[in-house]
């Protein structure tokens, strides 16, 4: 039975992390909560797992192919950039 | 009371725009930014949603500041949920989910397509017509019944404005302000009415055949000199604009309404204008059409259509504050309008 799980784990054969330490467990959340509703779009194909440790942000992806993995990990960043841009400029102390 | 505030963002198609609304439909401010490509390329999503990314926190800064006043003041914020292209419509949701959680305000999504008849209505006074919907990702006849706004007749293929846009890449005409509004002014000076395929099926149109026939019709004629751009952009605006009349028309007939509200980019068109009053004054009807100001996407009809649905008790929880490039019209339940007939209909109680 075991061993029928086995060969399951070799399918995601690419992988990358990324790690942005916020230096604040209140706002690696806000990010969190806001990219974590947008879930991968061929799910078969790329994996996106987030987590908030210490006030940084740990993402981990998964692919089955490099080019997958190269797009879905572009996207996100950019999301992460927006989102964090957003905080930057209209979290506390903001100036209109 | 307090008047209710809503900010509101749309980016689904290549115009990224903030508003600010109140509840009686005053705009307080209504900044938005077009993505305009060279002449004769069209948008693409990766690059429209760079674009986004680029201008959204600025527009928001401005239109915050037009509308003087502080995010304390906001009721809620809306954005564009769909239909629309996925990048640029992620742009604003993430913006939204950002500043619901940096500013403790509650979110509400809202469909792109009922935010037009919403802005339509609220601008021209227009209380119950039948609506046509004429955009570059859209075409619809639409009129309100039971709750939500149904689909009378509608685009089997390519919108209207879509087949406007890709016709004027042919022409290689400018993108800036817009292909359709350079098609228009061109249009203007058109002499010679060339025929064009003419395909209205039912309560539905079709396009890409026209589309298709033109751009070769097009390269030929003007090789040959037979006519000029001008005569080309004239016969297609008035075959296109005469099938939207036609299904209009008997939409109105259908549901015995008199006056027609025309939505969306390509109904800030003169000459669409001019052909729909035309028939409305013969059914003694009005048009309503408003113009580009409002007629393009922009913020503030998200914001105003947000806030009614807010104002009704709706909003949405921010897991579920997801976008989608499908979403069509009559998913969304109009609750804000129910309670407008059933006030009517305490008015003829009352009457009686």
């Amino acid at each position: 039975m075991a061993a029928a799980v086995a060969p399951e784990v070799s399918q995601w054969e690419f992988s990358c992390d990324l790690e942005v330490d916020y230096e604040s467990e209140e706002n690696a959340s806000i990010v969190y909560a806001a990219l974590v509703v947008d879930k991968e779009l061929q799910p078969d194909k790329v994996k996106r797992q987030m987590s908030v440790v210490n006030g940084k942000l740990l993402v981990h992806f998964e692919a089955v192919e490099a080019r997958f993995l190269r797009a879905s990990f572009s996207a996100f960043v950019d999301v992460l950039t927006l989102a964090t841009k957003t905080i930057e400029q209209f979290g506390q102390g903001m100036e209109l | 009371m307090k008047k209710m505030i809503a900010l509101g963002f749309e980016g689904s198609a290549n115009k990224i725009g903030v508003g600010v609304v109140t509840l009686d439909g005053n705009i307080l401010s209504n900044p938005r930014h077009t993505y305009i490509t060279p002449p004769g390329h069209g948008f693409l999503p990766r690059e429209t949603a760079q674009h986004h990314l680029e201008h959204i926190l600025p527009l928001v800064k401005s239109a915050l500041k037009t509308a003087g006043i502080t995010p304390d003041e906001i009721d809620c914020l809306c954005y564009t949920k769909g239909p629309g292209m996925g990048a640029p419509l992620q742009v604003s949701a993430v913006v939204v989910r950002v500043l619901s959680q940096l500013w403790k305000k509650p979110i509400v999504a809202v469909n792109h397509c009922v935010a037009h008849i919403e802005m339509g209505r609220i601008v021209t006074g227009a209380e119950d017509p039948v609506v046509l919907y004429v955009s570059g990702g859209n075409t619809q006849v639409i009129a309100y019944s039971e709750g939500r706004y149904r689909i009378f007749g509608e685009t089997i293929d390519i919108a209207v404005g879509n087949c406007l846009d890709r016709f004027a890449r042919v022409l290689t005409l400018s993108n800036d302000p817009s292909p359709g509004y350079n098609i228009e002014q061109l249009a203007k000076k058109g002499e010679k009415f060339i025929d064009i395929p003419y395909v209205v099926k039912g309560m539905d149109v079709s396009f890409s055949g026209i589309l298709s026939y033109i751009e070769a019709t097009a390269t030929e004629k003007l090789n040959n000199n037979e006519c000029t751009p001008a005569d080309l952009c004239y016969s297609l605006q008035e075959t296109l604009f005469a099938m939207l009349v036609e299904i209009t028309e008997r939409a109105m007939a259908h549901c015995d309404k008199k006056d027609i509200l025309i939505v969306g980019g390509v109904g800030c068109n003169e000459r669409l204008q001019e052909m729909m009053r035309i028939m409305c004054s013969e059914r003694g009807g009005k048009l309503f059409a408003t113009d580009d100001r409002y007629c393009i996407d922009n913020g503030a009809m998200i914001a105003y259509t947000g806030l009614l649905a807010f104002a009704h008790g709706s909003s949405t929880p921010l897991e579920e504050s997801t976008f989608t490039q499908r979403f069509r019209t009559d998913e969304v339940h109009a609750i804000w309008r129910e309670k407008e007939d059933s006030g009517c209909k305490n008015g003829i109680m009352e009457k009686a």
